[in-house]
Formats: C-alpha cells, structure tokens, sequence
C-alpha cells in the first residue's frame, strides 16, 4: 500500500478555486451545512474511501443501473459515475428552488396551451411571431386540440446552476422527455448503503415517493369516460440509452413497459397485445421522440411508434404523456422569453433567475455576440446533450472565426450567454485518488397533473468529472451525486 | 402480460436451463472419463465428440484429430459459437432485460451477476485449469437462479411462463444427454458379455443429470440401462424425469389457460403426460432409440403449441 493512500481525505483538496465552493466558504473554511458530514468524511482514510467507491460501483453495475455506449464492435454498459459526496440543500435554499420550478412549469404549460389556440401572447406583441413559426418543434398539428386535462408539460426537468454569485440560475427547461430521476433514486439507494451513519445527522426527505406521483398525476389525466385507466410506459427498446430508467419506471410504478410493437390502434383506440388477447390502453407515459411516436403522421420510417397512435390521440382516446409539440417551449430561444412569459401568465416575477440570453437572430444583439465571442458561450437552439456548444474563453482565434461564420449564416440557429461558472464540489476522482472540486449543475422534475402537481424533494446533481469541463451530461463524461433536501 | 414479455419470459426460462445443462455435461463427462474403466470412454477424443455431440449435434467424424482447448473454448466461452455457454447465458440476459420490469431486483441483479462472471472469465484460464471452478459455478449459480425465482417472484403468469419455459427446456436437455449417452454406450460397447446393459456410460448419464446417487437410492443396484431409463423418463418422483417436467408444465400452463379445446396447449400436454404417465419400461425395451427421437418430437410439438397460443 502506498504511503499516500493513508492520508486524510481532503488533504489536497484545492480549497482556493475561483469558483463558488459548495464546501469551502472564501475564507477556506468549511461551510456550516457541510461541517458535519465532513468531520464524518475526515474519519475515513483514502484507502477505504476506494473500496465504498469501488463496492458502490460493482453494485450499479450488478443491478443493471447502466447506460449503453456505441463504439464500432458492439454496444458497452457502463455504469453512471457516482459520486458518495453528497450534496446537501437547506431547506429555506430548497423551498426557493421549489417555488421557481413549480412556477416555470405552470407557466410553460399556460403558453403552451396558447400557443397552440389563440396565440395570444404573440397578438400582445410579448413573443414574436418568428420564434414560434420558425420552430422545427411547433407541431401545426397540436392546433386547436384541447388536451387531457389541460397539461402540455406533465413532467418537466429544470436545470438550475450555482452562480459565482451564489445564486441559482436556470440554464435549461426540458419539457420533452427529461430524463434522470432513476439516477436520483438509485444514487439515494446507494448512499444509504454505503454511508447511512450520515443520514442521523441530516434529516434529508425521502425519494422514493416519485414514481408514485407521476402515477397519480397520469391517472389524472385519464380520457374523459375512461374509470380505471390503463397506464403503460412506451420505451424505444433494450438498446436506448434510458432504457433503465424507462424499466425502473414502469417496475416502480406496477404498470407494463411496452413498446411500439405491443401496441396497435383499431377505429381510433389504443390496444396492447396481451396473452389473453388485446387490452385497451388509457394513458402512455412515452419515451420516445415526437418525431417517432406514429409514422403515419411523423416520420414515416419510425419503428419505433405505433401507426395510427395521433389520431386517437386526437380524438381524446388516449393521452400521451408528455403532450407531442412541447418543443416548441423549452427551446433555448424561448428560454429567454421566459421572465417575460411568466410575468404574462401568471402576472408574477419570476422566482428563479434567467441567465441573460443574447438572440443572434437580432441584429444588434447579434454584433454584440460576434465582437465578444471570447466572453459568451453560444448554443444551438435546438441540439441536446451539450452538442454544439462552443464556449469562448476556451477558442483559438482561429476557431472563433469559424464560430462567428456558423453563427451569421444561420442566426436563428443560435444564442449566446455569458460564460456562467459553476458551483463546484468534492468529488473523489479515481485517477488522482483523491477529492477534487468539480463543476455540478441540478436537475429537477416537476410533475404537473389535472389538480395535482409535485416537485421531487432531490434532484439530479450531476458532475463534470473533467478537470475544468463546464459540461456536466452523461454523454460527454458527466457524473451524478446524491442530492440530499433537508426538512429543517 | 404482453404476448413479447411473456416470450421473453419463456426464452430466459429456456436459456437459464440450458446454460446450466451445458455446463453441468461438460464437467461429469470431462472429469468421470479420466477414470473410466475402459479405453474408448477414457480417451479424450471420445469426450470431447460426446461434448460437441450434445452442445449442438455436431458429428465429427470418427477419424477427426479434435484439439481440446478448443473445443473447450468452443462450447464455453467462444463469443462467435451461438450455442456456447457464453451466449445462451447472454441470451438468458437479454431476455431477463427485456422482461425486468416483472423480474424481481434480486433475481434480475443475480442474472447480471453470472452474466458478468461468465462474460469476464479468463479464457487461457479456462482451457488449461478452469474447468471445474467456472462449470462447478455455473451449476451452483443458475440453481439459485431456480431459488430466486420461486422465493421472489410473485406465483402468477409471470412464474407460471419462466417455469414452463424451464420444464420445456429441462425436458429437452434431459431427452439430449440421455440420447448422447446412449450414442456414447452403444460405440463403447466391447466383446464382453452384456456390456451395453451395464455400459459405465450410465453412470456418467446419471451424474450429468445430477440424479445418480438418488436412483442408487431407490434402485439399490448398479444402474443399467432400463433401469436409468426409467427412473430419467418415467418416475414421476424423480425431479429431472421427463414425466415430472411434464407434470410441471401441464401445473403451470393451467395458470395460463384452462381452455381444454382440442387445439389448445393444455389439451396437448395432458395428453403427452397421460401417455408418460401409463407407460411402462417394458413396452419401449427394444426400440429405445425410436422412443427417443419421439419423446424430443413430442417436447418440441409442445413449445411450438405454447409459443403460437400465447407468446405471439
């Protein structure tokens, strides 16, 4: 055994970043809601760290909690990096948050419902015209059909980020199929195992009681003269990168995990293909793309829906959850409307901050973008994943060029933001053996129903385990933690 | 339950049970034939055409030179072989993963597990020293498969399907070793006087199919060739018999259906098993291959009913 293996943790932790430290404060000392899990973290030696984390691993691994990677011979599970440092959120933090999500949500979905009957908000000048019809997520046909209950956005994912300033700031509403909230429940399940001492001294609530929830809130949503309905989750397949958290899903909430090939639709209703014969579908939880969910009316080459689903969808038979034509509101264009939307619908100021948006489809804004590249990030509107993205301060010359000639030939295409810094956190890094500050954002899930709604007490801290790398999603290296909302 | 899930079901079923008789031949007739009292079941060539014979009726002629290691890679870890452990397992897997949302955490987590062992296991190892350890553990593994199964699972048409697919399969693996072997006793047989009846081949039949101290138990004599036939075809009491995978299977479909038309899956099972469960030794002595090749044309006729009633 090496002689530094025996070292405290935290021993070489750069407590000097220029970030905000969720741990340490500026003074380098460590913050009050962190003092006692860290004196409880400080008992362990690294070696022993290594082996939790390396017990934690096998575990997910061994459960199946894993997503497939590509490469050119076959497909690789791997499991999602977990990180055994929580983060903890106190409650008066936590209750600001919940507020905000919960008020984008609501929002979202009241100009939704608008934009897809009397525009409104577009008649009263507040959102132009061209962001809506220039959209390739406006779906012309969702117009002027009333949806189950009213909801657009059933389940909706904010991603919210520390700011230096010590503030949240929203980075992102997704309100297509957000993923991540199994990795909220199996990081819970996890941290228990591996470090339930911590939890005597932090009554953090429970999150379990998600599926539960989207259950009920898909109940609630049940076509009209439907009693009982039946709820399925539809799945792309055993080879979707999601296909865990579609399975868990479905597991936890005790209803079929079907896909596109189970179902059929006969004079407009949905069925199942059971082993006693066809069985009528009520409500579909689907994790599949717009694009995807009935090649009759959307991509004809789509294996993955069902043909004939949008018309009994139409004609109020089934419900699908999230409504198809939510796109068009959580895109990064319409983001940066959404003060104004929320001030529109609900005649309130927006509780959680919007980072300020340049629109380079304005000229003005747009030369303002091109002559500071170096000090924005500019995004594509309609990529996700964190594809796409070029953040400035980390461009040659040459490249910003490049950057500034993409950006004038397809103005729409593009915004851009300043350069926002992430909070970071302790995060053990397997290379160096050791705890590293790394850069963290915050998913959560907001679940919307007819007379219901739900914020998930938790959310999905996600890591960018690269030293430096702003960028936080699985797909490009990212992480997770455990998040932990205090009662008190 | 979805007619696809329930497919799977029946198939991780199936898989689960093959990989374990695959594993569990490869290791009695590889190590009983070190010692085997003559010179043809002794020889390695012998064994390894009886392993191939049995993994996939592969006939390899009499005068064919095989190399051991592999043939050994072939029917355990080879990941081209569509029929070595290492896939039907992966197979097992796939289906179970198509299906998890009804599996149980700890059964689905212990599939992964011997998935895992199975897939990352040292292939050099294997070949020159692992046999025993990684066979010996597939056979332990896939048994607690089986205890996963009937602990966790909740008794309805979910378990009804994963144990029919299990009886089918355990019927056909039973009805293949027992043909194997008997192909072994029939080209070991020598001048000696009642060799055939008395072959050593039915000891190791036996022990593949885990079931040869149990029929000294019951028999209390060296076996013989009627008697191994029957205790493995005919007891109703011995848990590998054909007749109790068919008692099995007639149990759990009628969890499905207790539809008795003439085209239904029950009436077909019942009527295999009536006819197992009436016979007697006596009427098949003397044409013991014919009754063979007919007991696997029955098994097969009946997964072929089930899979077209309700998996499709």
């Amino acid at each position: 055994m090496s002689a530094h293996k025996k070292l405290p943790i935290f021993s070489s932790y750069d407590k000097n970043s220029t970030f905000y430290d969720e741990i340490f404060s500026e003074k380098q000392e460590v913050r009050n809601i962190y003092k006692t899990l860290f004196n409880l973290f400080s008992e362990y030696k690294i070696d022993d760290f290594q082996q939790l984390n390396e017990k934690a691993k096998t575990s997910f691994l061994n459960q199946g909690i894993t997503f497939q990677v590509y490469n050119e011979k076959d497909v690789q599970e791997q499991v999602f990096p977990f990180d055994l440092f929580p983060r903890i959120i106190s409650a008066k933090e936590w209750s600001h948050i919940e507020t905000g999500a919960l008020q984008r949500s609501k929002a979202l979905n009241l100009f939704l419902t608008d934009l897809y009957s009397k525009k409104q908000i577009i008649k009263d000048g507040i959102v132009p015209l061209d962001m809506i019809s220039s959209s390739e997520n406006y779906l012309k046909e969702m117009n002027g059909l009333e949806v189950p209950g009213g909801i657009y956005n059933h389940i909706s994912g904010t991603d919210l980020i520390k700011h230096s300033d010590g503030e949240y700031y929203v980075l992102e509403d997704n309100i297509r199929c957000p993923s991540g909230v199994s990795y909220v429940i199996s990081n819970r399940d996890a941290l228990k195992r591996n470090l339930f001492g911590a939890f005597k001294h932090y009554p953090a609530y429970t999150v379990d009681n998600y599926a539960e929830n989207l259950l009920g809130i898909m109940e609630s949503v049940k076509p009209t003269g439907v009693d009982n309905p039946t709820c399925v989750v539809i799945t792309p397949g055993i080879y979707n990168s999601a296909y865990y958290e579609h399975s868990y899903l479905a597991k936890a909430m005790g209803i079929e995990l079907v896909e596109g090939r189970d179902l059929f639709v006969e004079n407009d209703f949905v069925y199942m293909k059971t082993i006693y014969g066809p069985k009528k579908v009520d409500v579909i939880y689907r994790r599949i793309d717009d694009e995807f969910i009935d090649p009759l009316q959307f991509n004809p080459k789509s294996v993955l829906g069902v043909p004939g689903l949008f018309q009994a969808y139409k004609k109020g038979n089934v419900c699908l959850v999230n409504a198809p034509g939510t796109g068009v509101a959580d895109d990064k264009a319409i983001y940066t409307f959404m003060p104004k939307i929320i001030k529109y619908y609900l005649d309130e100021d927006p509780i959680l901050n919007n980072v300020h948006t340049y629109h380079c489809s304005d000229p003005k804004e747009m030369d303002y973008v091109v002559n500071n590249i170096d000090k924005l990030v500019i995004k594509p509107v309609d990529e996700s994943g964190g594809y796409g993205i070029s953040i400035g301060s980390k461009l040659t010359k040459k490249e910003i060029e490049a950057v500034k000639k993409v950006i004038q030939a397809h103005p729409r295409k593009y915004i851009a933001q300043p350069i926002m810094s992430l909070s970071t956190h302790a995060t053990y890094i397997d290379e160096t053996e050791d705890f590293e500050p790394r850069h963290v954002d915050l998913r959560t899930f907001t679940l919307l129903g007819q007379d219901k709604e739900f914020v998930l007490k938790g959310g999905l801290t996600r890591v960018a385990l690269k030293r430096g790398n702003l960028i936080v999603n699985s797909s490009q290296g990212g992480g997770s933690k455990d998040t932990w909302v205090l009662k008190k | 339950m979805l007619a696809r899930v329930a497919n799977n079901l029946f198939w991780m079923g199936r898989y689960l049970e093959r990989t374990e008789h695959i594993a569990r031949f490869i290791n009695v007739n590889y190590f009983s034939s070190l010692d085997a009292p003559n010179e043809v079941s002794q020889s390695r060539q012998f064994v390894l055409k009886s392993i191939l014979y049995m993994v996939n009726d592969t006939v390899i002629d009499s005068d064919d030179e095989l190399n051991e290691q592999e043939v050994l890679f072939d029917v355990a870890l080879n990941p081209e072989n569509e029929f070595s452990i290492l896939n039907c397992f992966k197979y097992a897997r796939e289906n179970a993963s198509s299906a998890r949302d009804l599996l149980s955490m700890e059964l689905f987590r212990s599939i992964n597990e011997l998935y895992y062992y199975i897939k990352n296991y040292d292939v050099d190892l294997f070949v020159s020293k692992g046999l025993d350890e990684f066979t010996s553990k597939i056979t332990k593994e896939v048994a607690r498969l089986r205890g996963k199964i009937i602990e966790t699972l909740i008794h309805d048409e979910t378990y009804a399907i994963i144990t029919l697919g299990i009886n089918l399969e355990k019927a056909t693996q039973v009805i293949r070793i027992i043909n194997t072997k008997y192909i072994d006793a029939k080209s070991s047989q020598s001048e000696i006087y009642d060799s055939f009846n008395n072959s050593y081949e039915w000891t190791t039949l036996l022990k593949c199919i885990q079931s040869f101290d149990m029929m000294k138990r019951f028999y209390k004599k060296a076996p013989v060739i009627t008697d191994t036939l029957e205790f493995l075809v005919l007891n109703p009491s011995c848990p590998r018999s054909i007749l109790s995978s068919l008692d099995n299977t007639e149990k759990n479909i009628k969890i499905l259906s207790r539809s008795k038309e003439k085209d239904s899956s029950l009436f077909l099972i019942s009527k295999t098993r009536s006819e197992y469960k009436y016979m007697s030794i006596d009427e098949i002595e003397g044409s013991f291959s014919c009754f063979i090749e007919d007991t696997i044309n029955k098994i097969t006729a009946i997964s072929i009913s089930i899979e077209k009633e309700f998996l499709s």
